[in-house]
């Protein structure tokens, strides 16, 4: 056996390719976010401008209320995160550490309801929250996160409280704690790594998330980042470097939060995906 | 643990689980039996709602030509989707799983763009795609190939919105590379030593280990795929000539654009009726084609 393995060179070579297409696109939106528009509309594409021009992100901002968006943004985003790693963990634990009647029946509800396709439900949700006057308010948007915090996070979080013996909970138990206090102080510290996938999952799905606030928020002041950049994409159709801009501003956020926490996003689609 | 305890045990378990039943009630059995309801009328919701019966029914599958265009752009575009989606993802995976300097460094790459949100997706993609000024364009015309206006033909514009869909697979080469490399190294030393080559080893040990992992992909694909709504919304309004009028942007558009709550609460159910048919489908085809290993 030898000591230097040798590299598969054939597939490094068609990965390697692979992975430039895959990058290409990002490469090509913060090109064009870097363009006058005369150079944008030039065919044949020139590969990168001439001058960089970075003051075509102070212009778009000029154009949208960003800021203003980004605020509405995360005013969705922050308390739909809590919702999700607050009531997945409550029926994690549950489902992880109690023994009651109906367990199996509930826990397989929660699991089938991962095969519920949400969009065959989205009019009778909009008529009950129009009907109780939270039509353009945020409540329609961040109400959901705290119900169970989707099945996805509720199973991840109950697999890895499998993993963690229980002679811990017990010992709490008999120095006196409640559950609360065991899931609170003995519990929680040792699924750190688990809540911090299920918290920035949760923080990308609602970030990124288009559909809702198409339905739910009319009011322009009120639209989230994805929902200004689609409208503004409509109204400035031809203005690309703005909107190249803004979709830069729009994606970037995401990437960055990706890159610092990889390994936990990498983490949580292992689990999700494996462990059933 | 004792009786007493086991009572107190199924208060709290049932306190904790509070949110996550009143979801399942609220956001799931309500929802089907209020679309259901609506199904069953004919309301703008200005005015009160009228009972039709089953009208929007028969409306939807005699004379509904929205319908039928996006009975078939539906199909074409998840069906494309989750084929191509899987066989890249798998493919990928495969790559990544073999000696390869940087495995992590391009498994970074790959998924990346599962995190991009569907506007950015959108408008990347519809910018390249654009048929005058696009880079798509370009590169095919260095290989000598006319212009294509990627989204504005009736041939081209689903399978330009499948190949930008199957770019955002992230998560699928994630979870079958974490599969692949489960796969005991034992298994496929066994299929070398008894002079197997790369086709055998993946025929009778990696596909068969893998079969719940692509069965997991496969329906949670179907699923999401059916249900696209971005693509349509952002590029190309369903168009052209209703080639990518997916279902749901159909179900968005009568709702709430042409405020026909009814008609589009039927469009709704016929495809949750349709997904649950389908998934029933897939669960009992995958009896005795996927290798479960016990537990």
């Amino acid at each position: 056996m030898t000591v230097f393995k040798r590299y598969n060179l054939p597939v490094t070579l068609v990965i390697a390719l692979l992975g430039l297409a895959c990058l290409f696109p990002f490469f090509w939106m913060v090109r064009s976010s870097l363009m006058s528009n005369l150079e944008i509309y030039q065919y044949p594409p020139m590969p990168v401008p001439t001058r960089w021009r970075f003051d075509n992100y102070p212009y778009a901002v000029t154009l949208l209320p960003f800021g203003r968006y980004l605020v509405n943004t995360l005013t969705i985003t922050l308390p739909s995160v809590v919702g999700v790693l607050l009531t997945s963990t409550m029926a994690a634990y549950a489902f992880a550490r109690l023994d009651f009647p109906g367990k199996g029946f509930w826990f397989s509800m929660v699991i089938g309801s991962m095969l519920m396709p949400g969009a065959c439900t989205i009019i009778p949700i909009f008529v009950a929250w129009t009907e109780l006057g939270f039509n353009n308010t945020y409540v329609p948007l961040i109400f959901p996160a705290f119900l169970g915090g989707g099945a996805f996070n509720i199973f991840l979080c109950r697999q890895f409280l499998k993993t963690i013996p229980r002679d811990l909970d017990e010992a709490a138990f008999l120095d006196g704690a409640g559950h609360l206090r065991i899931l609170g102080s003995v519990l929680l510290p040792l699924i750190k790594p688990v809540l911090i996938s299920i918290g920035l999952f949760a923080f990308v799905l609602y970030w990124n998330d288009l559909l809702g606030p198409i339905i739910y928020i009319s009011d322009n002041d009120m639209n989230t980042i994805s929902q200004g950049l689609a409208n503004f994409r409509g109204g400035f159709g031809t203005d690309y470097r703005a909107i190249m801009a803004v979709c830069v501003m729009t994606v970037a956020p995401i990437v960055a939060l990706y890159l610092a926490g990889q390994k936990y996003f990498v983490e949580g689609i292992v689990l999700s995906g494996l462990k059933s | 643990m004792n009786i007493q305890h086991g009572r107190r045990d199924t208060l709290v378990a049932y306190l904790l689980l509070t949110p996550a039943i009143a979801g399942l009630v609220l956001y799931t059995f309500l929802p089907l039996v209020g679309a259901f309801a609506l199904s069953l009328t004919r309301w703008d919701i200005l005015s009160p709602p009228v009972f039709l019966g089953f009208d929007n029914y028969l409306e939807i599958f005699t004379s509904d030509n929205f319908f039928q265009a996006s009975v078939v752009a539906t199909l074409w575009f998840a069906g494309g989707s989750v084929v191509m989606g899987l066989i890249y993802a798998f493919a990928v995976a495969m790559m990544l799983n073999q000696r390869i300097p940087g495995r992590g460094f391009f498994r970074a790459v790959f998924f990346l763009p599962y995190v991009v949100p569907i506007i950015g997706t959108t408008i990347i993609w519809g910018w390249m795609y654009q048929a005058n000024f696009g880079v798509f364009n370009f590169l095919l015309g260095l290989v000598g190939i006319d212009k294509i206006n990627f989204l504005g033909n009736d041939a081209t514009a689903t399978p330009s919105l499948i190949v930008m869909t199957v770019w955002g697979l992230g998560n699928m080469i994630v979870i079958f590379l974490a599969g692949l490399q489960g796969v005991p190294k034992t298994y496929l030393e066994a299929v070398e030593i008894d002079g197997g080559n790369f086709w055998h080893k993946f025929r009778h040990v990696t596909l068969p280990m893998m079969s719940p992992i692509i069965f997991f992909n496969f329906l949670m694909s179907v699923i999401a795929n059916l249900q696209a709504f971005g693509p349509a919304f952002v590029l190309t309004q369903g168009g052209p000539d209703n080639t990518t009028l997916s279902m749901v942007f159909l179900i968005w558009r009568e709702g709430f654009q042409r405020n026909n709550m009814g008609h589009a609460s039927a469009l709704s159910f016929v495809l949750f009726v349709f997904i649950a048919v389908l998934t029933a489908f897939i669960f009992s085809l995958s009896k005795d084609k996927v290798f479960f290993e016990g537990d």
